[in-house]
């Protein structure tokens, strides 16, 4: 910064920013709302969370409790079970965290990071379907590992979405306002994060322990849950600015 | 002197002063970037109007304890963004540099808000003003934010909805092309 040119360019800069902007005047509507200004009740992101958490888990025992356990339960390797059913619901409450908590002193989601952990959950729970199977022979269902059988056998899968709607609309609801900017992102995240909870629930629900089928259908629960939140995010924008000229972050 | 986050808690409140007070600080700044990126101050205050209502129906989704101008300049950039597609869908430009002289932001009393204060070299403002106007839209809300509204990366950054290093990439490249363009100007030399 020792060069003439740029100093002299960081005080031009400087002189801009510093220009006398006056106040604005709030305008007619904002006036109007004002005169009847009554206190609201503000985002409390953690209790948000605990409160989501809580409902989003019963709701997923409901539909497990509605849909069946799978017939192969008890049979299965403990630890594989156990293992796969805590990294379903870690990235569920983790992903969940890092969108409904906002960093210390923020008001707005961590979009950004929160989406990066989801795409890290879903490959590895595509991963770890694809390469770490487990079965209970004589109770869980294996076939032929060919394109058809995992298209024919993937009627589980809309189970799984229905495990993952109850979260995906509490978040939304309870984000209502936070996020002008990076909507996509946070959509995305939570999406990921219900489809998580829709994975937990086919985690428990379906016999299927195919390779192909526990990879690609129930960890690819978490990126269709993804896609089918950003899209749902962005009809919503659209419709928003079909009506006001807005669009979409 | 109350903070912006001890303001917006007591404007949640029910506190129509501790409003009227946060709208006081952070308005200007809030037109002042806005000015920057329409090239219009009528534009700019309408903009900043939008914002503020905005930011009155979701003030609920305040967090206390936390900044709430980042959520704020968010707010008004996404009504900017909004804009700009609204004004493309009906054929109308926003930004009218590349088409004329952008409009004089004007303070209160008349004088031109763009007029450089003692120290800076008028002329050279001016310049920095026109070569602002013609950087590429994400370097110039870089540059405006971080270089004019005294944002850090990171509160650029999630203001625009960009990664800290997108911000600071376009920061640099609009640094680098003013710089450039100030050089012609200033007969100085780029390294």
């Amino acid at each position: 910064m020792s060069d003439p040119l740029d100093q002299k360019l960081e005080e031009s800069l400087g002189a801009l920013g510093a220009s006398p902007d006056a106040t604005p005047a709030l305008g007619p509507e904002l006036e109007r709302e004002m005169a009847e200004l009554a206190p609201v009740k503000t985002r409390v992101p953690a209790r948000q969370l605990a409160g989501i958490l809580a409902l989003s888990l019963l709701y997923a025992t409901g539909v497990v409790a509605l849909i069946g356990l799978r017939r192969d339960l008890v049979a299965m390797p403990r630890w594989h079970f156990v293992s796969f059913a805590a990294l379903w619901l870690v990235s569920f409450v983790a992903i969940g965290w890092l969108v409904l908590v906002p960093a210390r002193g923020q008001m707005m989601p961590r979009a950004r990071l929160s989406a990066v952990v989801a795409g890290c959950a879903g490959v590895l729970l595509i991963g770890g379907g694809l390469l770490l199977p487990r079965s209970a022979p004589g109770l869980s269902t294996v076939y032929r590992p060919t394109v058809s059988e995992v298209i024919v056998h993937a009627g589980c899968f809309p189970w799984g979405l229905l495990g993952s709607v109850l979260p995906m609309l509490l978040a939304t609801m309870a984000l209502r306002g936070s996020v002008p900017v990076g909507s996509r992102l946070t959509a995305a995240a939570l999406g990921a994060s219900g489809g998580a909870l829709g994975g937990l629930v086919l985690q428990f629900h379906c016999p299927i322990t195919e390779r192909f089928h526990v990879g690609l259908v129930h960890g690819g629960l978490v990126i269709v849950a993804a896609l089918v939140a950003v899209l749902a995010a962005q009809a919503g924008a659209s419709n928003r600015g079909a009506r006001t000229g807005g669009g979409q972050g | 002197m109350a903070t912006e986050a001890e303001l917006m808690a007591r404007y949640c409140d029910g506190d129509a002063s501790a409003f009227r007070e946060l709208h006081a600080r952070v308005a200007p700044r809030i037109v002042g970037y806005l000015a920057r990126m329409s090239g219009d101050r009528a534009l700019a205050e309408d903009l900043a109007q939008q914002t503020f209502l905005k930011v009155h129906r979701a003030r609920s989704a305040y967090v206390r304890g936390a900044d709430p101008v980042p959520w704020m300049f968010a707010i008004a950039h996404r009504t900017f963004l909004d804009e700009v597609r609204r004004r493309k869908r009906s054929r109308v430009e926003v930004a009218k540099s590349e088409h004329g002289v952008p409009e004089q932001p004007a303070a209160i009393d008349g004088a031109p808000a763009d007029a450089a204060p003692a120290g800076a070299d008028p002329e050279l403002v001016q310049a920095a003003l026109a070569a602002l106007d013609q950087l590429p839209p994400a370097q110039r809300e870089a540059v405006i934010l971080t270089k004019l509204s005294g944002k850090s990366i990171a509160e650029a950054a999630a203001i625009t909805g960009a990664s800290p290093g997108a911000v600071k990439l376009r920061a640099h490249r609009g640094y680098l092309a003013l710089r450039k363009a100030l050089a012609a100007l200033a007969g100085g030399s780029t390294p």
